[in-house]
């Protein structure tokens, strides 16, 4: 077991106005809201949910690149929740991330060589010599020409950026990735690249991911075990191919046939299963007690608005239904 | 295919780019048809020329030193009209070897030319959909009143209140959530699926003959986008509006397109019925198109937790743009009969079977 999660939440607080005197009606955002769950070595975890739904926050929860609220972190049998920078500081060579954003990630003015050896450098003492040879074998790891060390972030096409924010991840030696995202905002042709790429790498250097992505397909293909988040919680986790094929909760099914309905013309004229309306994403300033897909669920609508679906003491838990299989519902369908 | 309603013949749209002293060939030889009544999707990764088209048709590119080329002729009940009408007498072109060399432009005429031809047209017969609706709404002005803003301006309909009765009879239209509430919202106060709505209502509430939409989904979640490709799909059988739709999703366009042109550094390199371009049995493909729809994952990619078949290398540089084929350095499927062709010339769009063009030397002669 390479990470272990328990009960992890992450609440921002929101301040309503721009005076102190005002900070009264502070407001606490649950962008993570009790999650558990766990990676082993050499595994890989899809995390995926709508924008909003905190896996990004996980992701950084996890890494300690922000303080959790609470909830339980062990990485490599190290409880790291509340360990002290320093002592998280050799540990931080194992765990990294690939961001999102490396338009953010990457400083602009800096060129590719020189950020490829600050990584290496901030966790080992290395001559100049070994840098350069360990860049060398960075590139061939990610696949990059060595033209492109003097060039800067802003040169670099999509997929070549993303190669180096791939290769810094692994620079300072690190086996267990938190990967943001890495396929979004890349073309469908370097896409598929991107996701070869790291597989090969985790076949070769034994990495371990928590792939964190809305693109359900992409997910699909290169996860063992899917997690579902519906506003902050994990509302289904289990091995990919039961989640796309036999999911249970009415959340997922929803996500899986925005997917399936794409593929035909005909589908198109079919109702959706839906209300209309309420389809938008939560509100966070307009919460609901219990199940928080309620307002959206198409079971709750069918099954004439049970009580228990509203009800602020029976929110769902996750609980085993068998074969690593877990769901949080009243009415799994 | 219906009657034509916007032609556009041999569109080039270069823009200057001072420090490389060099044209970006944004666009680049584009000839396409769209029919009305009738969706026409391009279909392309970015840089491939999709949006600037677009913007070319709307007479929308502030280009600086650039050109725009071609013909774009646009019918509608009231005649034919050609949307790029005496712009080349603003411009002066130094050509060599077909290729455009240098650029003298009137910038001042270009640019009122344009106003002049484009007033009766943006908005009104033609309207537009961005991709971040978001940031296309005013975010100092509430939904409604720009709404109300854009039928007074582009209608009949002149009187405040009958405008304000026809912008909420869109926000319905287009399945808005309590149009009479959301119309007093700002922008920043709705959700992007919601934005994409009321873009949607303000482009359609001039009842357009055309209408351009520029990625309408990317960047909205997976549930949300269904529902808005939903909603276009029912407008479209509805209203019969003509659309040029933009996307890089395949998934999306095969659920709206009639037509699909495939996109690859400025040119089209196929064109031709949806189901033809898109479906998996005809196997007269541009091997561009092939690779694109193999590198998504599908069921049987999951099924054996295979790699998948990616396309190596990068788009090419609109600057330097390759003197063969633009597809050459990525194709995989280069034989040794044409690979002198594919390296030197840039093949023809080639009818194959009716309606279908290809431009690939592998169904040359």
């Amino acid at each position: 077991m390479i990470l272990e999660v328990t009960n992890l939440r992450k609440h921002y607080r929101q301040r309503a106005g721009i005076f102190p005197a005002l900070r009264s009606r502070e407001r606490f955002i649950p962008a993570v809201d009790g999650v558990s769950f766990c990676l082993e070595e050499h595994e890989t975890v899809g995390l995926v949910g709508e924008s909003g739904c905190g896996k990004t926050t996980i992701g950084r929860a996890i890494l300690r690149l922000t303080p959790a609220t609470s909830g339980r972190i062990v990485f490599d049998g190290h409880d790291i929740t509340a360990m002290s920078a320093r002592e998280l500081r050799p540990l931080r060579s194992q765990m990294q991330m690939i961001f999102q954003d490396l338009d953010a990630a990457l400083n602009p003015k800096m060129r590719v060589r020189a950020i490829l050896a600050e990584a290496i450098t901030t966790h080992h003492r290395l001559s100049d010599g070994e840098v350069a040879r360990r860049i060398g074998e960075l590139l061939e790891q990610v696949n990059l020409k060595a033209s492109k060390l003097s060039n800067f972030p802003r040169e670099l096409a999509g997929g070549e950026k993303r190669r180096v924010g791939i290769a810094r991840a692994l620079a300072v030696g690190a086996h267990f990735i938190v990967a943001d995202e890495p396929t979004s905002a890349l073309d469908v042709s370097i896409q598929a690249q991107v996701v070869n790429l790291l597989r090969d790498l985790q076949r070769q250097l034994g990495l371990s991911y928590l792939f964190i992505s809305h693109d359900l397909e992409v997910v699909q293909l290169i996860s063992r075990r899917v997690a579902v988040m519906y506003l902050g919680k994990i509302v289904e986790m289990g091995l990919a191919d039961r989640i796309a094929r036999a999911a249970r909760h009415p959340y997922t099914h929803l996500l899986w046939s925005a997917l399936v309905e794409g593929q035909s013309k005909e589908a198109s004229h079919a109702p959706l299963n839906t209300r209309t309306g309420a389809w938008e994403p939560f509100d966070f300033e307009r919460p609901v007690s219990g199940c928080r897909f309620a307002p959206r669920c198409p079971v709750y609508e069918a099954r004439g608005r049970p009580a228990v679906c509203t009800d602020a003491a029976t929110e769902p838990q996750l609980h085993d239904i068998g074969g690593r299989h877990y769901v949080a519902g009243h009415f799994p369908v | 295919m219906g009657a034509p309603l916007l032609e556009i013949e041999n569109l080039r749209t270069y823009f200057h780019s001072r420090s490389k002293r060099a044209f970006i060939r944004a666009v680049d030889g584009v000839t396409m048809v769209i029919a009305r009544g009738e969706t026409l999707s391009v279909v392309g990764e970015s840089g491939s020329g999709k949006s600037v088209t677009a913007l070319s048709i709307m007479g929308l590119l502030d280009a600086g030193p650039g050109v725009i080329s071609g013909k774009i002729t646009f019918r509608t009940d009231g005649g034919e009209r050609n949307l790029l009408h005496d712009l080349e007498h603003y411009v002066t072109l130094g050509e060599q070897d077909g290729r455009i060399m240098e650029v003298s432009k009137d910038e001042a005429g270009w640019r009122k030319q344009v106003e002049r031809i484009m007033a009766e047209v943006r908005g009104k017969e033609i309207a537009m959909i961005f991709q971040n609706p978001k940031s296309a709404l005013n975010p100092f002005v509430t939904v409604g009143h720009q709404i109300t803003e854009a039928i007074r301006l582009h209608t009949p309909t002149k009187h405040p209140r009958e405008a304000k009765e026809r912008s909420l009879y869109w926000l319905e239209r287009v399945k808005m959530d309590s149009p009479r509430l959301r119309f007093d919202n700002y922008p920043y106060g709705l959700s992007g699926g919601m934005c994409q709505r009321a873009m949607i209502a303000m482009a359609l509430s001039s009842e357009p003959a055309l209408l351009i939409a520029d990625e309408p989904t990317t960047g909205l979640d997976a549930t949300i986008q269904s529902t808005i490709v939903g909603l276009l799909a029912e407008l479209k059988s509805e209203l019969g509006i003509a659309t040029l739709l933009i996307s890089h999703d395949i998934r999306v366009v095969s659920r709206l397109a009639d037509d699909v042109a495939v996109m690859y550094g400025g040119t089209v390199v196929e064109y031709g019925p949806a189901p033809e371009i898109l479906g998996a049995r005809f196997g007269l493909k541009h091997p561009y198109t092939a690779a694109l729809l193999a590198s998504r994952p599908s069921a049987q990619n999951v099924e054996e937790k295979g790699g998948l078949p990616a396309i190596e290398g990068e788009v090419p540089d609109p600057i330097d743009v390759p003197r063969g084929c633009r597809f050459y350095a990525r194709c995989n499927r280069v034989t040794e009969d044409i690979r002198d062709a594919c390296a030197r010339h840039e093949p023809a769009l080639k009818e194959l079977t009716p309606g279908h063009h290809v431009r690939c030397w592998l169904y040359g002669d």
